[in-house]
């Protein structure tokens, strides 16, 4: 928990410090800045020059600051490219705030430390352990690995596999969801094969459910499920957070709703009562090293969706609601 | 001409002296950064290490081959500083520990791709340190079997090896028929691979050390020191004599010129608690004293610690 003596009452944890949650404005709660596939820091046809991603990404959230937004979620977790100090300097140059996570996930990402200890037999990490690692960058602050500690994580991320939830990331789903739990900050899944399911298991820690946003939910199988409906019936966020997904050149583009898919679907979840459940977040890479580039405005949701959405029918007070109360409530620290 | 890539720079083969084959500076599982149950500041970690390498250089130690692989904490610059700073040669390796040391950048990589790294990292220099590995790190994950990771980094490290010239180092020797097979089939000389920790304790009987020396595989007795005497030993530790036994056994086998021996210690532990009171000075402290008393004579001594080593490590052109 945040230092009760200086944090302001109702807050969220910045890679600056504690903000208060009023002041959050916009915010994309799925988003990444700097991203690099583990391992790619050391290939040797890679070099990450931190000028110039600090020049990349500080134009990116100018751009967003200057289309309306406030407030930028890093949910990329502690094993990711994450680099609290950069974030810090570009919060501060570019005024646009930046809560970054920790957590970590599917199992396919995770080092050998977590998955093949120097123990006998080599048992891979259970959940207490990770529970504890994700609650000190909290309480304590993030890592730059191996020098010291910064401010605190503002939330939790952790991902299931693609093809359904390993023992590993169940292990990670339950640490998450302790952390979160005990620490106050929020927890963001990324689901594997069933968002329900994987929903369910975070759940059963005895969080509640308003403390949980499931990402990904505009994927057309978790669509063709009913799962953004079930998500939110049980009371946790459900983040639509492909947004502008067709309008980017991916393999995998099919894999989502248009932008049109995915406003009826934000009108119907509104229809059905669930305004204040709905997070709009496009999953955009400000710098992906060692990955193809998903080159999105941070700004795509505001600018372009929002508008659109409109159209179809989103009042002017939803869209705020979705826009800038939800992520508030869910990011504000308890 | 008889080189070695160093980290401060190529040096020739006859000023390797006695050479630690298989050591570490600090080792650390991939991930191990995270835990801050591990940090050291650098002033603790220069602390425990430069007393080891002065000790080591004062003993009439070289030579300090560090196979801490590419995701495992190797940290060249840090060595480059101790090695200037000690007067110890250091050597540092590139490849991986095992597969279960690649992180996802790698595991996910193709044969060539790996190649490219380890024939970048031994001919251009690791990372922007301008350092050349002078070593290819393989390994067999946890399991006792080769994983197909373990085996894609074992083919790249074979065709890595035939165009630099750059020997490679395992870490263990169990499922050493698979190994062979892959290193065949690249056309690798087996003289050119140090098949190590012959000698541990989980795996000593699982190892096939006599039958790696006839096909001409070099094997490593590199884990002298993990003793089950230890106030606190590892799970891979094993009694002292019996260490020693199976050394002189093999050597009186006739495998005098196949075989290296080194004490795998870290200097000072990256993502683990180490283990207490085992240096890269047992070597001296305690296994050529144990050589000695053994009777085996000086000659021998120097064509394990001096002329075997040289001759592995001299990059062949
Ligand atoms: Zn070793």
């Amino acid at each position: 928990m945040t230092d009760a003596r200086t944090a302001p009452s109702r807050s969220v944890n910045t890679v600056l410090g504690p903000v208060p949650a009023d002041d959050l404005g916009v915010v994309s709660v799925h988003e990444a800045l700097l991203s690099v596939v583990p391992g790619a820091e050391h290939a040797y046809d890679i070099t990450i020059d931190r000028a110039e991603v600090f020049e990349v990404l500080a134009k990116k959230l100018t751009d967003f600051r200057n289309a309306g937004g406030g407030t930028i979620v890093d949910s990329t977790g502690m094993f990711y490219g994450r680099d609290v100090r950069l974030y810090e300097a570009l919060s501060r140059s570019t005024g646009v705030h930046v809560v970054a996570s920790t957590g970590m996930g599917p199992e396919e990402m995770l080092g050998g430390y977590f998955l093949t200890p120097q123990t006998n037999p080599p048992t891979p990490w259970p959940a207490e352990r990770f529970a504890d690692l994700f609650s000190q960058e909290v309480s304590e602050g993030m890592v730059v690995p191996r020098v010291e500690r910064r401010g605190g994580a503002g939330l939790v991320a952790t991902t299931a596999t693609r093809e359904g939830m390993t023992a590993t990331d169940e292990s990670l789903f339950r640490g998450a969801a302790r952390a979160a739990r005990d620490t106050g900050v929020p927890v963001s899944i990324r689901f594997g094969a069933d968002a329900v399911h994987d929903l369910e298991v975070v759940l059963s820690e005895q969080l509640p459910a308003d403390r949980v946003v499931v990402g990904g939910l505009d994927r057309r199988d978790a669509v063709d499920a009913g799962a953004p409906l079930e998500v939110a019936r049980r009371g946790a966020y459900v983040a639509l957070d492909h947004v502008g997904s067709d309008s980017v050149d991916r393999d995998d583009d099919d894999a989502h709703l248009t932008d049109r898919e995915r406003a009826a679907l934000v009108v119907e979840l509104v229809q059905a009562g669930h305004a204040d459940r709905i997070l709009l977040s496009s999953n955009a890479i400000g710098v992906a090293v060692g990955q193809p580039a998903y080159d999105l405005p941070f700004s795509h949701v505001c600018s372009t969706f929002v508008p659109f959405a409109k159209s179809l029918g989103l009042s002017d007070e939803d869209a705020r609601r979705i826009l800038v109360g939800n992520p508030r409530d869910l990011l504000t620290v308890r | 001409m008889s080189k070695v890539n160093t980290v401060l720079g190529t040096i020739p083969a006859e000023e390797l002296g006695v050479v630690a084959v298989h050591e570490h500076i600090g080792y650390g599982m991939p991930g191990s950064e995270l835990d801050s149950k591990w940090w050291k500041t650098p002033e603790q970690r220069y602390e425990e290490t430069v007393p080891k390498l002065r000790a080591f250089h004062e003993y009439g130690g070289g030579t300090f081959v560090d196979v801490t692989g590419i995701c495992n904490g190797r940290d060249v610059d840090y060595y480059k500083s101790l090695s200037a700073k000690t007067g110890v040669h250091i050597v540092a390796c590139t490849g991986f520990v095992g597969g279960d040391t690649a992180l996802p950048h790698f595991a996910r990589a193709s044969v060539d791709y790996l190649t490219r790294q380890f024939v970048s990292e031994i001919t251009v220099g690791i990372g922007d340190t301008g350092s050349r590995a002078g070593v290819i790190k393989v390994g067999v994950s946890r399991g006792g079997r080769m994983t197909e990771l373990d085996k894609r980094i074992y083919r790249a490290a074979a065709r890595a090896a035939l165009t630099t010239g750059v020997p490679i180092m395992t870490h263990l020797a169990i499922d050493a028929e698979t190994a062979i097979a892959i290193f065949s089939e690249e056309g690798l000389p087996l003289d050119r691979v140090l098949f190590g920790h012959a000698d541990d304790g989980v795996n000593a009987e699982k190892t096939r050390d006599t039958w790696i020396a006839e096909q001409g595989g070099r094997v490593g007795f590199d884990t002298f020191g993990y003793e089950t005497e230890l106030e606190d030993p590892p799970f891979w530790a094993r009694p002292r004599k019996e260490r020693l036994d199976h050394f002189l056994r093999f050597i009186g086998q006739g495998h005098l010129d196949k075989v290296l021996a080194s004490a795998d210690a870290n200097c000072s532990p990256l993502g683990w608690p180490g283990v207490k009171g085992h240096t890269v000075n047992y070597v001296f402290e305690d296994l050529i004293p144990d050589l000695r008393e053994a009777g085996v004579d000086e000659a021998t001594i120097t064509t394990i610690f001096v002329d075997n080593p040289a001759d592995f490590l001299t990059i062949r052109t």
